[in-house]
């Protein structure tokens, strides 16, 4: 099996993609010849040339337009947003045009477009720069939202994505990018909506997105150390969200816990908490635990931002609590 | 004209009832089908539905014993006029609820139990269901004394309950009976005057275990007891021998149809029968959920009339406690009674050679006005033969 990182693995998926099929393409600011602020689209300018990989303006709203134009003539664009805060910029196109317009069209169009972007905390970027706001998009009927925590999962996913005709956000974790992982040989779909177990356990279900994911891993180790067996499950796919997964994870352990980077008032989690407590009220032998940011902006402070979003650490005190064990 | 609220004759031989408190006040709007008040009659305390819609105008009797037919309310029209003279509830027992109260006070005090609620997470309440655990008798040790699953498993281990804070030394505490044991005293007396004969007999149970077992497996949710089948076992034997499935009256013999098996349950309030109808024609697990429910309502004083009446036989089962046999007094007007013990790993000899199985063993009372000796051996060795062989009873 060869090893990529989770950069290689989203250009594996967008270049193979782009080779097989001419209706393939890429847009997004500084993507060109920079290869995109994160380096993911390096060298793609060499192989598929300007008509394919498209520099655009710095106006997310037009591009996420031209994005969703492209898509209804049949084309499958992805289109780059330099960061996710600047979804908000492309919300109008995204949440009003591109979830709707199947809908309203009644079939006649499809938009298969995947809008792919990217944040959160690490390398303090402060409060305009790396936000996660995939509740944001988790709330709207008419869009996928995909979340991947590993090589293997983003280039799978990103080919599904790709190749769905509904309009997917797609959300990478900047500080994801360097981790390498072992990824099949060749390029093996990973069907949306299907979450992925980790780790098996029977005690605590740790259900965690993102770089969340790793950190709930290395909580779980840390757990196993004390007795406490846990298993993670990364739902990958946000929207739609495999319940049924989830769901049984939970009937095994009757605990939870639920991490995420973004804050957690309103967020993804509670979603999930919401699930769980209607589907497995009967199984859980504690309140679900959440993970998250705390309820502020990004602190610019390298000391203050570590503070401010969840680690290990956070992971782990809240599977100790959901087994009596807590603070 | 207002609508006068009467008390109900909620079952066969109900002459009165105690009002314990209602659940309206006067002035409120009532609807038709709500619950109004709650009533507790020699066999069950229940919730009362109101029988017209309006406004509660006037309640006559607040609490306390009254006989079936009197007014006890009147619903009708925003300030209706109600032409009665309210009569006094009788004195009988209006002070019944009051040291019932007290009685349970200790029990209050125990950790996890705040303003009458247990704290227990869903999944302890869930398996406490089941397993026909009191979660008031049961220690928490989570967060805030909450009773976690864990508790749950412990107290079945060891159901010792906790000890009860003592009356102060010396003093004799007095506690006035309630109506459920009223009507347990005066059943049981009347039983003792049947003439009655037991039968015995053990049986292997290590089949049945392994039915029980892998219905477990199969359905978790319905989680099947030993209890259900038993039941099952029974109400087949009493299709087999209709001889059994009799009730002796003074003038008549009677015999039923159907075989409806009642269970004894140790209700907080006392012992209570609910009765699983129609066992004959239920499934395991279609008992199992039966069984279920009314266990837990049992338990929770939520039986109506008809959960309790109408039984045929009765199974009582004490295997759970390890008693490893008893003798138990019949529940009149039915004519036998099922008493079972804990199954227990004995040595037994067979074609020369010794075996460790599981046995149990069971005691049947017949009440011999109706059943004769043969009569009762027959049934005994059919249930017997069922129980080691389940599948003959499927």
């Amino acid at each position: 099996m060869p090893e990529l990182s989770y950069r290689e693995a989203v250009r594996d998926a967008l270049s193979t993609a782009m080779r097989q099929d001419d209706g393939v393409f890429i847009m997004g600011e500084d993507i060109a010849e920079m290869g995109g602020s994160m380096g993911v689209t390096a060298g793609m300018l060499d192989e598929f040339g300007p008509e394919r990989v498209r520099n655009t303006p710095i106006s997310e709203m037009a591009l996420a337009g031209t994005a969703i134009g492209a898509a209804m003539q049949g084309m499958r664009p992805v289109a780059e947003i330099m960061y996710e805060d600047f979804m908000t910029l492309a919300a109008e196109q995204v949440v009003n045009q591109a979830a709707k317009l199947r809908y309203m069209s009644g079939g006649q169009l499809t938009v298969p477009v995947v809008f792919r972007t990217q944040g959160g905390a690490g390398w303090s970027p402060g409060a305009q720069h790396a936000q996660q706001l995939e509740a944001w998009f988790v709330h709207i009927p008419g869009l996928k939202v995909v979340f991947a925590s590993t090589p293997e999962d983003v280039r799978g996913l990103l080919w599904s994505s790709i190749y769905d005709d509904n309009p997917v956000v797609f959300f990478e974790h900047r500080t994801l990018y360097g981790i390498k992982g072992d990824v099949p040989e060749k390029i093996e779909p990973i069907p949306i909506g299907k979450a992925r177990v980790h780790r098996e356990g029977e005690d605590v279900t740790v259900v965690a997105t993102g770089r969340l994911v790793h950190e709930s891993l290395a909580a779980a180790e840390e757990a196993e150390k004390q007795g406490v067996s846990v298993e993670v499950v990364d739902p990958r796919t946000l929207q739609p969200l495999d319940e049924e997964t989830i769901v049984a994870s939970v009937k095994k352990t009757n605990r939870a816990v639920i991490a995420h980077e973004a804050v957690t008032r309103m967020g993804f989690g509670a979603e999930v908490v919401s699930v769980i407590q209607y589907q497995a009220f009967d199984w859980l032998d504690a309140p679900v635990e959440r993970v998250g940011a705390k309820f502020a902006p990004l602190p610019f402070a390298p000391v203050m931002e570590q503070f401010v979003v969840p680690h290990k650490a956070d992971v782990l005190a809240a599977i100790m609590r959901t087994v009596g064990r807590g603070d | 004209m207002a609508t006068e609220v009467k008390l109900p004759r909620l079952g066969q031989g109900m002459e009165s009832g105690t009002i314990v408190r209602w659940l309206k006040s006067e002035g409120e709007q009532v609807a038709k089908g709500e619950p109004l008040y709650e009533l507790d009659t020699d066999k069950v305390t229940q919730e009362v539905e109101a029988e017209a819609s309006g406004v509660l105008l006037k309640i006559a009797v607040p609490e306390g014993e009254v006989e079936v037919g009197r007014t006890i309310a009147f619903i009708g029209a925003e300030g209706e006029p109600v032409a009665v003279e309210a009569p006094a509830p009788a004195p009988a027992a209006p002070k019944e609820e009051e040291p019932v109260e007290t009685a349970r006070a200790p029990e209050r005090e125990q950790q996890s139990v705040t303003n009458g609620r247990v704290k227990a997470s869903p999944l302890a309440r869930r398996l406490a269901r089941e397993r026909g655990i009191d979660l008031a008798s049961v220690r928490g040790t989570g967060p805030e004394g909450r009773i976690v699953a864990e508790d749950v498993e412990r107290a079945e281990v060891q159901p010792v309950r906790a000890p009860v804070a003592a009356a102060p030394s010396g003093e004799v505490a007095s506690e006035p009976l309630s109506n459920v044991r009223k009507t347990i005293a005066r059943r049981l007396t009347e039983a003792w005057t049947v003439p009655a004969f037991t039968l015995t007999v053990s049986a292997d149970m290590t089949r049945a275990n392994e039915l029980v077992a892998r219905r477990r497996e199969l359905e978790p949710d319905v989680r099947v007891t030993v209890t259900d089948l038993l039941t099952r076992v029974c109400a087949q034997a009493l299709v087999r021998h209709p001889g059994m499935n009799v009730q002796y009256t003074d003038d008549a013999l009677l015999r039923f149809p159907n075989a409806n098996v009642g269970i004894a349950v140790a209700a907080p309030q006392g012992l209570v029968v609910p009765v699983v109808h129609n066992a004959e024609q239920l499934t395991l697990s279609q008992i199992a959920h039966v069984r279920g429910d009314i266990v837990s309502r049992a338990r929770d004083a939520k039986l109506r009339a008809e959960d309790i009446e109408g039984g045929t036989f009765t199974i009582s089962n004490l295997g759970m406690f390890d008693v490893d046999q008893f003798v138990a007094v019949l529940n009149p007007p039915q004519a036998s009674i099922l008493a079972v013990g804990a199954a227990r790993e004995q040595v037994v000899p067979r074609d020369g050679e010794l075996f460790v199985v599981p046995l149990m063993t069971m005691t049947l009372t017949c009440d011999h006005r109706a059943v004769d000796g043969a009569t009762g051996a027959e049934f005994l060795k059919t249930i017997k033969t069922f129980l080691e062989d389940p599948g003959l009873a499927l």
